[in-house]
């Protein structure tokens, strides 16, 4: 997977405002903004599970006094990460250390695409970040029994954790600590719609940090 | 308008688009929860509703109220109604049911969209007619005005005109305080324009809460009246 043009996964877009309230340009604009006037020494970015982190105690504990900014968008996919990055959102700051947690919305797209999305992002970050480390997270299990996403999203931690193997600037880190149970199953308790991170699935963040 | 031209009160559940079934999976689990729970309160609608359920709030204040949240994030009224018309309210006899959905009724006009919650309205009627329903209005969304914050209000002034003659409803508007003199919506309040920070959960609960509290205060339990 080498040219960005082939690569849905790896096109830069901005979300569309399909809805009518243009929150997703209202966000973004946010985070340029953010960005030029503070000095993160940690900046997560990606979709709703970085978005969702910054609501609950696990942020003031953790991540807080880590001076972090946390650039997440619901719903977003490595295509839109790409724009954002691309469009302002790393301009002005000069974290320590990123961290990217992304392409579980990546709807239609292979592993490998979804891959070279990731690797992509991790370009743009490295060209405007030369000093920053960048974390890779692993894309976490859905769904309450055993389904295709599952699989999808394996192979791309898969992919992901090979491609990053040759990666001096970047590491692979796989947060999930479990939550396939032997029956296949994942409990409401830690992701309460199968997909999101209840406040106690988030405690398990605690032993990565 | 009647309930059969309505498409915002035709039920319908979720398509399963992305591959894991993760809306079935959430049903069922409701039906389940039908099964072995006996709440006196029941939360039914859409994130706004769910969400409310991963806030401290909900341990403090609902929780303790013996309440059960039916939230589904993205849930239209079609999809609600088709939950509560296939086992969502089977073997539970709550009190108080609150209800929180419309704001996702994308393809609907203001008008279809009420009409979709009278539907719901009268369907929780006719299966719990003991109930007190509380309707909770639409909060406004976006950064800036937009039509969707329109559209909210549309909905709102529908039903509080068409509430009151379809009985024991209470119409609760907690959208106060959130838009700004400037007509800003700020992310303190709503982290991404539409869903509420915790602060913001905490603002609502209160009046929320207290009609809660009062409803059931009137109400009369069941199994006490069976007593006598």
């Amino acid at each position: 997977m080498s040219s960005g043009d082939s690569n849905p996964a790896a096109t830069p877009i901005p979300c569309e405002d399909v809805q009518g309230d243009g929150r997703w340009m209202s966000m973004h604009n946010r985070f340029v903004s953010d960005s030029k006037g503070k000095e993160p020494d940690v900046l997560f970015v990606g979709d709703s599970l970085v978005q969702l982190l910054h609501e609950f105690e696990v942020w003031r504990k953790l991540f807080s006094p880590l001076h972090t900014l946390n650039f997440g968008i619901g719903g977003d996919a490595t295509q839109h990460v790409l724009w954002r990055l691309s469009n302002g959102e790393l301009d002005h700051i000069s974290p320590k250390v990123v961290v990217v947690w992304v392409g579980t919305n990546n709807h239609g797209h292979t592993p490998e695409q979804i891959c070279g999305g990731i690797m992509a992002i991790i370009d743009v970050i490295n060209q405007h970040l030369s000093q920053a480390h960048i974390l890779v997270l692993g894309v976490l299990p859905r769904g309450k029994s055993p389904n295709p996403l599952r699989e999808r999203n394996k192979r791309v931690n898969t992919l992901v954790q090979d491609k990053l193997a040759s990666v001096c600037y970047a590491s692979f880190l796989d947060v999930d600590p479990g939550f396939v149970h032997s029956d296949g199953s994942i409990s409401h308790q830690d992701l309460y719609d199968y997909l999101h991170l209840t406040p106690q699935g988030k405690i398990f963040l605690k032993q990565w940090f | 308008m009647s309930e059969e031209e309505n498409p915002a009160a035709e039920p319908a559940p979720v398509q399963d688009v992305q591959g894991d079934g993760r809306w079935m999976s959430q049903h069922n689990r409701f039906v389940q929860e039908c099964k072995d729970a006996e709440p006196e309160v029941l939360f039914v609608g859409d994130s706004m509703i769910q969400l409310m359920q991963q806030r401290e709030v909900w341990r403090e204040l609902f929780s303790p109220l013996h309440a059960l949240n039916f939230g589904i994030g993205g849930d239209t009224t079609c999809s609600v109604l088709w939950r509560l018309q296939n086992g969502e309210l089977e073997n539970i006899r709550p009190r108080v049911v609150v209800l929180w959905v419309g704001t996702n009724n994308h393809e609907h006009t203001a008008e279809q969209v009420a009409g979709g919650i009278l539907a719901i309205v009268r369907l929780l009627h006719t299966h719990l007619p003991k109930a007190k329903i509380i309707v909770l209005g639409l909060l406004p969304r976006g950064e800036f005005p937009n039509p969707l914050r329109d559209k909210n209000l549309a909905v709102n002034n529908f039903l509080r005109a068409s509430l009151p003659r379809v009985g024991p409803v209470q119409f609760l508007d907690v959208s106060g305080g959130f838009v700004h003199s400037d007509g800003t919506i700020s992310c303190r309040d709503m982290f991404d324009f539409l869903h509420l920070t915790a602060s913001a959960y905490s603002k609502i609960a209160t009046p929320l809460h207290e009609l809660l509290l009062q409803l059931l205060e009137e109400t009369p339990q069941e199994r006490r009246a069976s007593l006598v």
